[in-house]
């Protein structure tokens, strides 16, 4: 393919991709959190449609306009969030859209003993092709998808992230696989962070960044780590930080100590002083988003403690850590943040209705005021109290949520993800935003997948990597670089 | 790399950075991406923008329905009396709509109500209720409704708030369980009220205008101001609108979700108390199908099934429609299955116009 | 009593079969048997002193009907299990009252399997419950039919019926003897109909309208309740809009009634004629307090009469009051009309609603 570019309302995803794969090759793609490398799946899936450039197939140019199309030529998808039907049995998912008919009746003996031969061949005949998919674990579920794309006869096979959930064991078992159907011609784009398995089962990379190509055709097994790294870093984006005040020494407002949650992170510790602005770098899947959210009580820990002020907040309570003075801008914030059929002023009222009532009654008029205060002084556009907030752009999106905890007076916030899908301009007000906060005494937590903005909002950076943290540091002592080592070789260089 | 790749480190009509001092943006940043909605347009807009213009359609739909009456049945529709007589068949459904609207609102769906409303009936009419009553005042027999309607309602929130038990099939359950239990407890007899005081003062007027009619009224104009002028109405749509946020934000869903069942229970019970009073009995077979009723008018209304937004005016003018509806049909001595059909096309079309008038609202 | 009316043509030839079914549920005339046949129909008092009531072979009977979610019904399998008890050489197994008529399917072919000696069944629905009737005739068990006749003459042993033709025959041949009385020239008929899918309701309305006919009048306002208080108390009340007077009104069923009869109340409109159905206790009283004119019987012991046919055919005996010597094949039920001149005859039957 060449020239690939997707354009999204506000955002461009993919800005020009060029990449070429050849039969029998494990190609595998590199890139940072948010370089595009999903986009490109879905490209070539036929999940979306390019705006530009061209997709060649065999020397033929085509155009992938469906997945029933992708499909049809031969490319089939494991996508990392799995795509299988929870309800049906592991063979009907495994035939699910290319059911094997006679007369329009589904064959279900024949299906079930391809889906066991399947399985075999991967070397997981212990999955019942009649167990119910729901009842699968996490791994046998990507055997399974595995088992799908096999299913298709395919000529390219995508795997995105297939390792995530695997276990040492199964993934030598999936790399065998591997090599087996690329010896018989099968191509495989392979997309991993673990270097060492791109070392392993790769023959050449292609480094993503930003939605582009960095470069093409480099040698997996040769080429040095620090090269890649390069590529993958330093992003063409610069963006204007404001600058970082002295933390004022003295007591911390916000102490977390030995948080745990069983199965998602443990041992994490680390304060924030009033003014400051602590880091949390690492891979989605680290276990960021659920730190936060377990501090702020929506998750509750099972060891360890938060401290607000010196007083412990009662785990698991989201009211009760709210009272203590902690918000969080949650990392989804259409799903998580806002009502989005409700207006700007509910929404930013939300947190503290309990101030605008009068014997139950809701005083609109305090309401009111105090939303369009805030919108202004956010410089939320377009401006109506009374506009829905699904009307608004992700920027603005973002203001109103911090708007909501500006309103409430917390002394405490969790940022997580807060300029996702927010446009560039936008970027920077919030990082303003931010500094005034900071300003005014408040503690804050940035969580991001975007290195460069953790280490040019923070003051101090905490890396998380296999759900515990692997260094805390001054983020002035750190760069893109340092960071990105830590998080894929699991330690500081 | 192509020719044609586009230049893409600015994203394409959005603003330049500006150096974060915030301030930098003219007003054409409300360009392109997801905020596609211009401001209101003029008086039009300010209009539909009311409480009656949100509910134009419905509005549009029962004047037509009161000028098909005036039409085909003259004055015997066009009369005092007669639309007193709407209105007072309107008012038990009407009370259980109301606060329907509200769990709908909050995301949730009551199939229980008419189960409750019987149930209600039954215990208020019991020989034993009926006999404190008699000693006491027939109050008892009031009391003895709301709480039964509030227990079954408690019931039927702690299911579904903190048992997590999705509400069609909690409230599905209640269904069958509320009037099992009325047929047991009424042994499938139609009880009686004795109580003839009961009788006169809900079947009663004030200043002319029947007592039901006047609770009717008190519970709606309560409803309205309780969904749009109170922190609990506010909590209800956030819970209702998106569950995660409203808890994200610090409310506490479980409760919240708990209060909209009792409150819808309470409900059902003052309207068993006006079915009593309407039909002098208290029967396992009252209420028959009020979950239909009052969804429908609910829906008509223009509150979203997928809660988030609700309008009780409009579940009122919901309510109406439907009953004058019936009283049309009847006034012209037209059959059953007739009414059915135009009932299905009433809610179809009033939809429709509901849908018209709110995407011109919002485009 | 059937005679203290003016009869058609039509209920003169029902005559001879009604009588029949009046001596069936009787069991015996001893019990004043010329004055008041119809009345005696009705009283479980009088069945003593035949000999057929005299313990025979032991007999088991299977019983179903559907769910007593109304007075009348109430009534009807109150009154069956009743009458089972009074003899002590019958043994009644009754199944759980149902309105699902697969429900009941499966209660019939739980008898055929115990090998009852004869079934007595009130179909939810007549020709959904044909098929198996048949099939525990062929299995050699007698079944006789109550109430809702099954669709094959092959069925039944035996058919038991209350006339819903008959009973809107009865109450439109009593509302044209309000006409003449009050010497109305044009009179506002109106009738509250049952649910108006089940055919029961079609064959009263038909019944009512052909009766009308012969005094050359119709009806002018018809609106239809579900048997519920409710329905009766809600179209009754648009009823009244509809109609400003009305000269007669027929309700079918005096459960839906209690709720007619609080919107009449409501409005405050008795200047009508008020005609019943079904013949409940309320209706009963509402008569002996002249608030009701008269109500028409649908009798309630259709299922007791049931019972006794099924004890007689399962030992072989006919019966005692007709010369045939077996129990014969169709039996229908009069539909006498009830009025404040022998109320008391007939207040110990109305059931409780």
């Amino acid at each position: 393919m060449t020239g690939v570019v997707k354009r999204f309302p506000g955002v461009v995803a993919l800005g020009g991709v060029d990449l070429d794969v050849q039969r029998g090759e494990v190609h595998c793609l590199l890139g940072q959190n948010g370089a595009g490398k999903s986009t490109l799946i879905k490209v070539l899936a036929g999940v979306h449609e390019p705006n530009e450039g061209t997709i060649e197939w065999e020397g033929e140019q085509v155009t992938l306009s469906h997945p029933q199309a992708a499909m049809d030529l031969g490319v089939a998808t494991m996508y990392q969030e799995l795509d299988l039907v929870e309800g049906l049995s592991v063979a009907e998912n495994i035939f699910l859209g290319h059911e094997q008919t006679r007369f329009g009746f589904s064959q279900r003996s024949a299906a079930r003993r391809e889906a066991a031969a399947l399985l075999a061949r991967l070397g997981h005949s212990e999955i019942s092709p009649a167990a119910e998919v729901g009842t699968l674990s996490a791994a046998s579920c990507q055997i399974v998808s595995m088992a799908r794309a096999l299913s298709l006869d395919a000529k390219l096979i995508i795997m995105d992230e297939p390792s995530a959930v695997l276990d040492a064991g199964e993934v030598s078992q999936l790399f065998r696989v591997i090599r087996e159907i690329t010896d018989q011609g099968v191509a495989v784009i392979y997309i991993s962070h673990r270097l060492e398995e791109i070392r392993e089962i790769g023959d050449r990379v292609t480094v993503l960044k930003d939605g582009r190509t960095v470069t093409t055709g480099l040698d997996a097994k040769t080429t040095p780590t620090q090269e890649l790294i390069r590529h993958m870093t330093g992003r063409s984006i610069e963006y204007v930080f404001p600058p970082k005040p002295e933390v004022p020494a003295g007591e911390p407002l916000l102490r977390v100590e030995g948080l745990g949650r069983t199965g998602e992170f443990s041992g994490v510790s680390f304060d924030v002083h009033p003014g400051e602005v602590v880091g949390l770098a690492g891979l989605v899947g680290s276990g960021r988003s659920e730190v936060v959210e377990t501090i702020f009580g929506a998750r509750k820990a099972t060891t360890g403690t938060v401290t607000v002020d010196g007083r412990l907040v009662r785990p698991g309570s989201v009211p009760a850590a709210v009272s203590a003075g902690i918000g969080l801008c949650p990392e989804e914030r259409k799903s998580q943040a806002l009502v989005l059929g409700a207006s700007l002023a509910s929404n930013i009222s939300l947190a503290s209705l309990a101030r605008f009532s009068r014997a139950g009654l809701l005083d609109r008029d305090g309401e009111n005021t105090s939303a369009e205060e805030l919108l202004e002084s956010l410089d939320v556009r377009p401006r109506g109290i009374h506009r829905e907030s699904r009307t608004l752009s992700g920027g603005n999106q973002q203001k109103v949520v911090l708007a909501r905890w500006l309103l409430r007076g917390c002394r405490v916030l969790l940022l997580d993800e807060p300029t996702r899908g927010v446009d560039v301009g936008a970027r920077s007000e919030i990082y303003a935003l931010i500094r005034r906060l900071t300003d005014d005494g408040v503690a804050v937590v940035v969580v991001s997948s975007e290195i460069p903005e953790v280490l040019g909002l923070s003051n101090r950076v905490l890396v998380l990597a296999d759900r515990t943290v692997r260094h805390e540091g001054l983020a002035d002592e750190l760069d893109e670089h340092a960071v990105l080592d830590i998080i894929l070789k699991g330690d500081a260089a | 790399m192509s020719a044609d790749v586009t230049k893409v480190d600015q994203t394409p009509g959005d603003q330049a950075p500006d150096g974060g001092t915030g301030g930098g943006h003219d007003t054409s940043t409300q360009g392109p991406p997801v905020g596609g909605a211009p401001a209101r347009a003029g008086g039009i807009a300010g209009f539909l923008g009311g409480p009656l213009g949100r509910n134009a359609g419905l509005v549009v739909a029962l004047v037509l329905l009161i000028i098909v009456g005036i039409i085909t049945a003259g004055d015997r529709f066009a009369s005092p009396e007669n639309a007193l007589t709407i209105l007072r068949l309107g008012s038990v459904i009407g009370v259980v709509s109301v606060g329907m609207t509200f769990v709908i609102c909050g995301g949730g769906i009551d199939l229980s109500v008419g189960a409750i409303v019987a149930l209600s009936s039954v215990w208020a009419t019991t020989v034993a209720t009926q006999t404190l009553a008699a000693d006491f005042h027939w109050i008892v027999m009031v009391f003895a409704a709301l709480a039964v309607g509030g227990v079954c309602g408690l019931v039927n929130g702690v299911l579904i708030a903190y048992g997590r038990i999705a509400p069609f099939i909690a409230t599905l359950a209640m269904l069958a369980a509320a009037r099992g239990l009325a047929e047991i407890i009424a042994k499938r007899r139609t009880q009686i009220i004795r109580d003839r005081d009961f009788i006169t003062f809900f079947g009663g007027s004030v200043l002319g205008i029947p007592v039901l009619v006047i609770l009717f009224a008190i519970v709606a104009v309560v409803g309205w101001i309780l969904l749009n002028r109170t922190t609990f109405g506010r909590r209800t749509l956030a819970i209702g609108g998106n569950p995660e946020a409203a808890r994200l934000a610090g409310i506490r869903v479980q409760r919240q979700t708990m209060y909209l069942y009792i409150l819808l229970g309470i409900a059902c019970g003052i309207a068993a108390v006006m079915i009593m009073a309407r039909t002098t009995t208290g029967t396992s077979t009252h209420g028959t199908l009020y979950e239909l009723d009052a969804i429908a008018a609910v829906v008509i209304g223009g509150t979203l099934l997928s809660g988030g937004r609700g309008t009780v005016v409009g579940t009122v003018l919901g309510v109406l429609i439907f009953t004058t509806l019936t009283n049309v049909f009847t006034l012209n001595n037209l059959d059953t299955s007739t009414q059915a059909v135009a009932k299905g096309a009433i809610i179809v079309a009033a939809v429709l116009l509901q849908q018209r008038v709110s995407r011109t609202r919002s485009t | 009593m059937s005679a203290s009316l003016p009869l058609t043509t039509k209920r003169i030839a029902f005559a001879a079969i009604t009588l029949s079914a009046a001596l069936v549920a009787a069991g015996c005339t001893s019990n004043e048997p010329a004055t008041t046949p119809a009345a005696s129909t009705q009283q479980p008092a009088g069945n003593a002193g035949s000999s057929n009531d005299a313990p025979g072979k032991k007999v088991v009977i299977g019983f179903s009907g559907p769910a007593a979610d109304h007075g009348w019904l109430a009534a009807i399998n109150n009154s069956a299990l009743e009458e089972a008890k009074k003899h002590s050489d019958v043994e009644l197994k009754a199944a759980e009252g149902t309105n699902d008529a697969s429900l009941q399917i499966s209660q019939i072919e739980t008898f055929i399997n115990d090998k009852v000696d004869a079934i007595v069944l009130l179909p939810t629905d007549g020709a959904a419950l044909t098929e198996v009737a048949t099939k525990a005739m062929q299995a050699g068990i007698p079944v006789i039919n109550v109430d809702r006749e099954f669709s094959s003459p092959f069925a039944a042993r035996s058919t038991i019926l209350g006339d819903n033709y008959g009973m809107g025959v009865s109450a439109g041949t009593y509302a044209c003897q309000v006409v003449k009385e009050k010497n109305l020239t044009n009179p506002v008929i109106a009738e509250i109909a049952g649910i108006d899918a089940l055919p029961l309701t079609q064959d009263r309305s038909k019944g009512f309208a052909d009766a009308l006919k012969a005094c050359n009048q119709t009806v002018d306002n018809r609106v239809a309740a579900e048997f519920t208080v409710e329905s009766g108390e809600k179209q009754a009340s648009n009823l009244l809009q509809a109609a400003p007077k009305i000269d007669v009104l027929w309700n079918h069923d005096d459960d839906q009634g209690v709720g007619v009869m609080a919107a009449l109340d409501q409005a405050n409109r008795h200047e009508m004629a008020f005609i019943g159905g079904a013949g409940s206790a309320n209706a009963m009283r509402w008569i002996q307090e002249g608030k009701m004119a008269a109500t028409v019987i649908y009798p309630p012991t259709q299922a007791a009469d049931g019972i006794k046919l099924a004890r007689l055919i399962a030992q072989n005996k006919g019966l005692s009051d007709l010369v045939q010597v077996e129990v014969p094949k169709r039996i229908v039920l009069n539909a006498p009309v009830v009025t404040k001149d022998n109320v008391e005859q007939y207040l110990p039957l109305g059931f409780e609603s």
